[in-house]
């Protein structure tokens, strides 16, 4: 996989000899805030007690090409490298939920439904790929609008369920109390990841501009087997940061 | 005033992304209740033998009833799940003429509809051949049950059943087996490897149990030894607690963190304890209560290749006298320590044909 990258990369960074003068390279730093969440909450979760973004820096390269120096419309590729993440407290009523596990010697499953609390820690590491169409109506301002592409090489999706109780199998199962019970959800992540992502540019010096990009996952985070959750999770992330163009 | 402007404008772009999420962020209204759960069963006291136990595993309510209520019916008061309806309802009258007494509990929701069977629970002869075997519908471990169909023994396969071992009766610590000192089964307690999910919270072997009294779900993860509630009502005195057993040692004994310790072997534990009242005894104080009269304990749990008999006398305990109200409990283990997760996996104890001799 990092050999592609690179590969992937060197292929960009060669490319920029051909038409050198219609190019542009920037250098993007920022950070990620936002959630994996379901677009819509369920109304199995009550209460959000807490959110705090986790540290998620984003560190990328942008190719951007116009057909002219002072053509509004182009176009732009990059490579990044992104982190995202969060943690959340909720509570939830009736949550149900499918935890498999596996080791050497077998796998074990529990199904039921959970109503207490639960903490959620996200912070996944991914390789993006942005493609935009770029419009530039003056030398201030920068706006793009794209897709994107990630590739999962990092994940961790893990928290507890506390102070509460899960029944065994669904709602009409035996009620089993539960003080705390840690779940791992990580290894069951998907590894791709597709969405949209647009954003606007502003500058703020000769090369230097400040940035905000959303980027929105169309792809649910978990893959449509797993059982854990029973409603589709997305990234959906705004990038805060600076460009400088190189 | 340059700098101002750029401030502004990352505020601006920031406010904007974080409004489509935050829009997303709505909580909805709560859903109707889907829970179905028949939650007390209040008889008065003066009618009882044995507390009421509502088996949730089973869905089953177990009355230990004085004989003259048996004759004249109870009128329960019965609370549910909040908003769910019961039917028949709450203080109306039930009795024991041969016909089942269901309840349905239907729930604030409407959607989901729970029955339980009403048992009344009484041991004609304390002697147990461990012939009647059934399989839980969802589970799929075995229980053994009375001739009649009654409730008397339980185990913790209900506990196991929430760690995600495989659902077949094998995957369970007690089944049945035909390998019986008489009659076609007996009892089968196996030591059995913890799971992934088990060893998550710090259980990493499940011992092989086989009891006279109820398995507590709701405290199967909090309190386990509080889930064991043992004993059933008894009338009588207690001479001798009699039995055959088999018993061969898993290959290494584990501690509690699973690590092997050499040179140590399991072993198994079969006794019988006599208390006074109407509450069940359990894992925490089966050993250690005031209440206890006489107990009647194997004294040596080491292997047994064949059928072996045990006749224990109950030991009375000085100053402790019977009351009106006893409970015998009788409790067998494939891990004489499997209460503190400890014991070796693979131990095998086989039991047929227990009794209380009076």
């Amino acid at each position: 996989m990092n050999n592609r990258i690179i590969i992937l990369f060197l292929a960009i960074i060669s490319a920029t000899g051909v038409q050198a003068q219609h190019l542009e390279h920037r250098i993007q730093a920022g950070f990620n805030i936002g959630a994996t969440a379901p677009v819509g909450l369920p109304n199995t979760i009550r209460k959000i007690n807490s959110y705090r973004p986790e540290f998620c820096p984003s560190l990328g390269y942008e190719l951007s090409w116009r057909p002219a120096k002072a053509s509004e419309w182009g176009a732009a590729v990059g490579v990044k490298l992104d982190y995202k993440g969060m943690t959340t407290k909720d509570e939830v009523m009736y949550f149900h939920t499918m935890i498999t596990m596996e080791d050497g010697s077998g796998k074990s499953e529990f199904e039921g439904a959970f109503t207490g609390k639960n903490k959620t820690t996200v912070r996944n590491a991914y390789v993006s790929f942005p493609i935009s169409a770029t419009y530039t109506p003056n030398d201030n301002w920068r706006l793009h609008l794209g897709g994107y592409m990630a590739w999962l090489f990092s994940a961790n999706f893990y928290g507890n369920v506390s102070d509460g109780y899960i029944r065994n199998g669904g709602s009409l199962g035996e009620k089993v109390n539960v003080s705390e019970a840690e779940f791992d959800f990580g290894t069951d992540m998907r590894r791709f990841d597709a969405g949209l992502q647009g954003g606007a540019e502003r500058r703020v010096g000769k090369k230097l501009r400040v940035m905000g990009n959303l980027s929105w996952g169309l792809r649910p985070v978990f893959p449509s087997d797993f059982r854990g959750m029973d409603f589709p999770m997305y990234n959906i992330f705004v990038t805060l940061g600076v460009t400088y163009r190189i | 005033m340059y700098i101002m402007t750029h401030i502004q404008s990352i505020r601006l772009l920031a406010a904007c992304a974080l409004t489509a999420i935050t829009m997303q962020a709505c909580i909805k209204s709560e859903p109707p209740n889907p829970e179905a759960d028949i939650e007390s069963f209040t008889v008065p006291d003066s009618l009882l033998t044995g507390d009421v136990f509502i088996d949730q595993s089973n869905r089953k309510i177990l009355l230990y009833l004085d004989p003259e209520a048996f004759d004249k019916g109870v009128a329960p008061v019965i609370t549910t799940t909040k908003g769910a309806k019961v039917s028949p309802a709450s203080g109306d009258s039930i009795f024991f003429t041969g016909q089942d007494n269901v309840y349905t509990v239907t729930s604030a929701s409407g959607e989901n509809r729970k029955q339980y069977t009403v048992e009344v629970v009484s041991i004609g002869e304390w002697d147990w051949q461990f012939e009647k075997w059934l399989i839980h519908d969802k589970d799929k471990y075995q229980y053994v049950i009375e001739e009649d169909g009654g409730q008397v023994w339980s185990s913790g396969n209900p506990g196991v059943a929430l760690s995600g071992v495989p659902k077949r009766p094998d995957g369970y610590p007690l089944r049945a087996t035909e390998d019986s000192e008489s009659g076609t089964y007996a009892a089968e307690l196996v030591t059995l490897k913890g799971t992934v999910l088990s060893n998550l919270v710090g259980i990493k072997l499940f011992a092989g149990s086989l009891f006279l009294g109820n398995f507590d779900v709701s405290n199967a993860f909090l309190e386990p030894l509080k889930a064991t509630q043992f004993g059933q009502p008894f009338t009588g005195k207690a001479t001798r607690f009699t039995g055959y057993y088999k018993y061969t040692p898993g290959a290494s004994y584990q501690d509690r963190e699973g690590n092997i310790l050499p040179g140590v072997t399991d072993s198994c534990a079969i006794y019988a304890v006599l208390y006074t009242g109407r509450t069940r005894l359990d894992a925490t104080n089966i050993h250690t209560s005031e209440r206890i009269v006489a107990t009647a304990r194997l004294p040596d749990g080491s292997g047994r290749g064949n059928f072996t008999r045990f006749d224990i006398p109950f030991t009375y305990i000085p100053g402790r006298s019977a009351t009106k109200e006893m409970m015998m409990a009788i409790v067998a283990s494939s891990s004489k320590d499997g209460d503190q997760y400890r014991g070796a996996i693979g131990s095998r104890l086989v039991v047929d044909s227990l009794a209380i001799i009076q």
